[in-house]
């Protein structure tokens, strides 16, 4: 299966060991509630959304969201992190039809 | 003879047009539900435990008063805390209280998070309020609500 298209982002680019940093996670994910409807074959969309996102920061889980079908399509969680040493910080999400992937970005604070 | 055969044929076409769109409509499906359908107190209920939440002026929940598009509403939460191992925010949940599912997004913190808070985009069916609910380190619920006037729907 092809990886969905991810990115996280960290505000601001350049920042120290122990400040308080803002983390955006953005997915490209349909999020169909399963009560829409295909215009074309007026068939319901079954439903297909991201119900958990995990943010792990040098292995150790920080941040973790249990998500319905109500968010809007291609979310973005924005949440904030504090810099705790040089490492990685990764996302997993998981969708409801079972797919997971994964998404990894490295830290490294400057002076 | 001709003419006869003329009207039995006319006949039958105008019976076969009439039944082909009473078959059209028939197939329609009936009104889909949603499969994590919750109304808002129940979710709430849920959450709490039976606690009852205290309206905070500590919760800042950003919400646009009228939103174009239902689709896209964004929403921002910012806790006043100062998210020590001793006194952190715990969880927050976004809930929207006229959606089919009234949960929109529940997250779990940690004092590693620095700062509460929390920002995403949410779907709207229709105009109604968007509410934040805090779970505090000490047990403690606080909600905080803002009405939302929605011009186009965002559900199905």
């Amino acid at each position: 299966m092809e990886a969905r298209k991810s990115l996280i982002k960290i505000k601001p680019k350049k920042y120290k060991d122990g400040e308080i940093v803002q983390v955006s996670f953005m997915v490209m994910h349909p999020m169909d509630t399963g009560m829409g409807k295909d215009k074309k074959t007026k068939q319901l969309i079954p439903a297909k959304y991201i119900n958990s996102v995990k943010f792990n920061y040098n292995g150790k889980e920080i941040t973790n969201m249990t998500v319905w079908e109500s968010l809007s399509v291609n979310p973005v969680f924005t949440t904030s992190m504090k810099i705790n040493g040089a490492g990685k910080l990764s996302v997993t999400f998981t969708d409801n039809t079972g797919e997971v992937n994964e998404q990894s970005t490295k830290i490294k604070p400057k002076g | 003879m001709q003419r006869r055969d003329f009207f039995k044929k006319l006949g039958t076409v105008v019976a076969v047009s009439a039944v082909i769109p009473a078959l059209g409509f028939s197939a329609d499906a009936p009104a889909p539900v949603s499969p994590n359908k919750m109304p808002y107190q129940t979710a709430v209920d849920a959450i709490t435990g039976g606690k009852k939440p205290v309206k905070s002026s500590k919760i800042k929940l950003k919400v646009p008063e009228i939103a174009e598009n239902g689709a896209v509403v964004p929403v921002t939460v910012d806790v006043d805390s100062p998210m020590t191992d001793a006194d952190y925010v715990k969880a927050i949940h976004i809930l929207s209280s006229k959606n089919s599912n009234a949960r929109c997004i529940d997250i779990n913190l940690t004092p590693a998070n620095g700062r509460a808070m929390f920002a995403t985009r949410i779907k709207l069916g229709g105009t109604q309020d968007v509410v934040a609910l805090v779970e505090l380190s000490n047990g403690e619920f606080l909600i905080a609500a803002q009405s939302v006037k929605v011009t186009i729907g965002g559900c199905g």
